[in-house]
């Protein structure tokens, strides 16, 4: 079937079978592998993406149920230069990288908090990923890494208002 | 050292960039024109002989364009090192659940899976050993290879260590303690399942990227079961979704598998687990059941211990000869002992197959003898905190092995450090007088190790590394140890910028491969930084005397005139040449611009008979702090702190050594509290994440780290070790915190709910329906 949708922020048009996941869809339709496949029953969050802004398991999406709406996938985050992003930025610099499997969907987790608090606790930060598991890091610089994004990004609103 | 640049200051992962912005290809993500695609037919019977195997009606399946068995390779595809009992497919007979019988190449996975399902294959049950205590029955059924020796086909090895006779010495001791102690199964659990991508070559060769530790191993496993040379079969590790040491056998049939398909269909073929697959047909760490008794004086001295313990290495002995080798050296914990004996002896059963995992033989170990320790600390009324400062090893002791330790031994520092950043004897106090009747209660608990370094008397212990200048002044960097995500390639490339006195970012590490990397070992046993930043730290010295040859000239001085200052060069002139200029003339002057390092480690050795000698060259020491409350209705124990500190020698890549301390502290509280892969009657009760459960970020605490660097004079820089000590202690310090909270000890990991609140474990659901529906499932 055909399934319009948009994908990091572009309109796309696939012909894909009905009955497949949009994990599937983004990997092996699209060939955007930053999506992870690690349990493919939602409890990993190797594949989170942003469907409408909201965080999801792609794994656990059907994929003609994106049909008209938004997906950012690990490809769609970054500066609009194509650098990486401050939060990107943050897990680089904190060391919240290891074998890097589930650092796609830990960093569209930490954006999926972030749109929606603007400054979270460290425990907050914890309850916002603790559908995302890292076998490497033991989380303590992922947290890190949200954590200096959400000051970071607070401390720029502040002072484009000042500057307003 | 105290003008180190790079070394010991803050840098980032060489490989971070790639991985947050999901551009890292893993071997999952590669792709290919005309690739195929393969799946395998896994055993659903935990012992059974192969009466049947017809794979001519998976060759009808539309798509289907390969399949091979053990007919398909030399030998019938027999490997396996130290003992060689295992086949790149099974050979007559299947010994566990999710044993490979015969793998399908296609041009979709379903087709693949179909093919699998259209194979006659006919097994018929076994008696299977599903208790490790009944192994080595006169009558149990015959698991492991034929023996000549007249012992147990199902006895794998006995390990001891013997200073003594500890029997004697408690009779002379005030207090003496005896108790079990017991650890179940635990799944590695990285992301990223095993997988492999084999190329066939023109000139009738094989590439194969693999995602694995140890590319060397399956080159020359590849070589044997294929009957291809050397320069036929070349293996490249492509970036890895961890490992923790479960990427080091299983795969290498999965390597087996592959390449004999794209040999076979002359084209691509990938291989991916998915995840009930890789649970089921992998290798776990194996269970250990262990008897240990100490005598002490009531002064506190302890005088002797005895460690009697079985271990069992499933369906193939995989490096369970080396685990319970490691197991064995460590029994005793990081303390002084007049006697000291320890027996373990290892057993073939059918519950799966046990491997190497973080720690390998020390974490199971660790979790007894530092619950007895604690005991026995209980027993004379001692802190145990000051029980293990009056007991712990410190320079100039002799080990119970018989090994003098000269150098490098920051227990005591660990200890007391870790005390103080956990405030420990203010919170001893105050948990002592908990209220009796409150339902959450706190606790305190500690436990300390040491962890030797490297292979120790497993094996011949060195690495090579190389290292070149390219035309546009680019250096690269190659080893034939990998990183799996453990930080390797930021810590190669810390050392040999500090060597050559140039930027971090002038050089790159390439991807380990059999073609161009030398054969440095495994990547185990966290002997990475030790081993392999000692090879690069001696390429990197021996590239730099070309540049100074090459900068002596320019400067119109002598060799030791010549000093550098960030990347210039200056002689007596003052007048400083940079790096580049500097390279320039060396190529001018006709010097080669590329080098190789060997390092071999000290000797050392081990007398398997006598249990003594020298096992390690050098050791990790380090000691943690685990807070918990538990509440006694629920048996939930939530772990509110963790103190660590540890002896890691030169810290070289703080960064990553933090990520590696906290990591392994999250398998570790894991261990402790609820991983427990078990089986029934060799069917795993769990295959996926909805019921394995491993630490989340709600699971972990905030963790404070630190590092005593105790510097080892043969290290680089000084470096020892981290990765699997640093999970290697977290379960006993957990175990040894629920007890003085609740004042009941848990003698059998993991302290899950149950065991917490009752004491006793309750029936379990499982069936092997699971497992069976799980192999055949898209």
């Amino acid at each position: 079937m055909l399934i319009n949708f948009t994908l990091n922020h572009k309109p796309v048009s696939v012909d894909a079978p009905a009955d497949i996941t949009l994990l599937t869809l983004l990997r092996d339709h699209f060939k955007l592998t930053g999506t992870k496949e690690a349990c493919e029953v939602g409890e990993c969050g190797a594949c989170a993406v942003l469907l409408d802004e909201e965080l999801v398991n792609s794994c656990l999406v059907a994929a003609p149920s994106v049909m008209g709406r938004e997906v950012i996938t690990i490809e769609g985050i970054h500066d609009e230069d194509g650098n990486p992003n401050d939060l990107q930025r943050n897990f680089i610099d904190k060391g919240a990288v290891q074998c890097g499997f589930c650092t796609p969907g830990m960093v569209i987790a930490g954006e999926a908090l972030l749109a929606t608090k603007a400054e979270p606790s460290r425990l907050e930060i914890r309850e916002a990923l603790a559908g995302n598991l890292c076998r490497c890091t033991g989380y303590m610089q992922i947290v890190d890494a949200i954590e200096t994004t959400a000051k970071g990004r607070a401390e720029k609103r502040n002072q484009e208002k000042r500057e307003r | 050292m105290t003008d180190l640049k790079y070394v010991g200051h803050p840098a980032q992962r060489v490989d971070a960039l790639d991985k947050v912005m999901g551009k890292t290809k893993y071997v999952g993500d590669m792709s290919l024109p005309g690739m195929l695609y393969a799946r395998t037919l896994r055993s659903e019977i935990p012992h059974a002989r192969i009466v049947k195997l017809d794979v001519s009606p998976a060759m009808k399946v539309p798509g289907v364009v390969a399949v091979v068995t053990s007919d398909d390779f030399v030998n019938h595809g027999n490997f396996g090192f130290p003992i060689s009992d295992m086949y790149m497919l099974a050979y007559e007979k299947v010994r566990h659940v999710g044993e490979g019988i015969a793998s399908v190449a296609a041009e979709t996975p379903e087709a693949a899976l179909e093919g699998v399902k259209a194979i006659l294959c006919e097994l018929e049950a076994l008696p299977g050993v599903f208790d490790m205590e009944r192994a080595l029955d006169p009558d149990a059924p015959q698991i492991g290879p034929d023996r000549t020796d007249g012992k147990h086909p199902n006895y794998i090895g006995h390990y001891p260590v013997y200073k003594g006779n500890p029997k004697k010495k408690f009779q002379e001791c005030d207090v003496v303690i005896e108790q079990k102690y017991e650890t179940v199964m635990q799944e590695h659990a990285y992301l990223e399942t095993e997988g492999g991508l084999a190329i066939p070559t023109p000139e009738g060769g094989v590439v194969v990227y693999l995602s694995c530790q140890s590319p060397f191993i399956p080159r020359n496993d590849l070589c044997k079961v294929l009957g291809l040379p050397a320069d036929r079969v070349r293996v490249i590790v492509p970036p890895v979704g961890g490992s923790f040491g479960g990427k080091d056998d299983l795969n290498y049939q999965t390597a087996g598998q592959v390449a004999a398909l794209a040999l076979k269909a002359k084209r691509p073929v990938r291989m991916t687990f998915s995840r009930e697959e890789s649970i089921i047909a992998g290798y776990k760490r194996g269970s250990m059941r262990m008897n240990i008794k100490l005598g002490a004086d009531q002064d506190g001295t302890l005088r002797a211990c005895e460690f009697k313990s079985l271990y069992d290495s499933g369906a193939y002995s995989s490096q369970s000869p080396f685990t319970s080798w490691r197991a064995s050296i460590h029994a005793m914990g990081a303390y002084r002992y007049e006697d000291c004996t320890v027996d373990i002896d290892t057993v073939y059963t059918n519950t799966g197959y046990a491997g190497a995992y973080r720690g390998f033989g020390n974490t199971e170990v660790c979790s007894g003898i530092e619950q007895a320790i604690d005991e026995m600390a209980d027993a004379l009324k001692m802190d145990p905190m000051d029980f293990r400062l009056k007991n712990c090893l410190k320079v100039g002791d002799i080990t119970p092995h018989g090994q003098l330790l000269s150098e490098s031994v920051g227990l005591t520092d660990c200890i007391l450090k870790v005390r103080e950043m956990s405030d420990w004897d203010r919170k001893r106090k105050e948990f002592a007088n908990q209220s009796s009747s409150s339902e959450k209660r706190r606790g305190i608990g500690v436990a300390a190790l040491f962890h030797g370094t490297s292979l120790g008397a497993e094996g011949q212990d060195e690495a090579t590394a190389t290292i070149e200048i390219h035309a546009d002044n680019q250096v690269t960097l190659t080893s034939g140890l990998t990183d799996y995500g453990t930080g390797a390639r930021t810590v190669f490339t810390l050392i040999a910028a500090e060597i050559l006195g140039i930027q971090p970012e002038r050089i790159r590490v390439h991807n380990p491969d059999t073609n161009t990397a030398k054969d440095s070992g495994p990547t185990v046993a966290s002997r990475t930084t030790i081993l392999a930043g000692n090879s690069v730290r001696v390429a990197a010295q021996n590239l730099i005397q070309n540049l100074d040859w090459a900068a002596a000239d320019l400067l119109n001085c002598d060799v030791y005139q010549v000093h550098r200052v960030g990347e210039d060069y200056i002689g007596p002139s003052e007048e400083p040449v940079s790096w580049d200029i500097v390279v320039k003339h060396a190529r001018e002057m006709g010097l080669v611009l590329s080098a190789f390092g060997r390092w071999t480690a000290p000797e050392i050795h081990w007398d398997e008979e006598k249990g003594t000698g020298i096992p390690y060259f050098a050791y990790h020491f380090g000691a943690q702090v685990a807070e918990v409350e538990v509440d006694l209705k629920t048996g939930h124990t939530d772990v509110v702190n963790i103190w660590a500190v540890h002896d890691i020698g030169k810290v070289i890549f703080p960064q990553g050594a933090y990520g590696q301390l906290y990591g392994g502290i999250s398998h570790g509280l894991g261990y402790g509290l609820y991983e427990d892969l078990d089986y029934q009657n060799g069917y795993a009760q769990a295959i996926n994440f909805d019921t394995y459960l491993i630490p989340t970020s709600m699971d972990m605490p905030e963790i404070q780290g630190g590092f005593v660097e105790a510097a080892f004079s043969a290290g680089p820089f000084g470096a020892k070790n981290i990765a699997e000590p640093a999970m290697v202690p977290t379960a006993p310090a957990i175990l040894n915190a629920i007890a003085n909270a609740t004042g009941r000890r848990i003698r059998k990991l993991p302290a899950n709910l149950e065991r917490v609140m009752l004491g006793k474990e309750l029936t379990k659901k499982g069936s092997p329906f699971s497992c069976k529906v799980a192999l055949k499932i898209t």
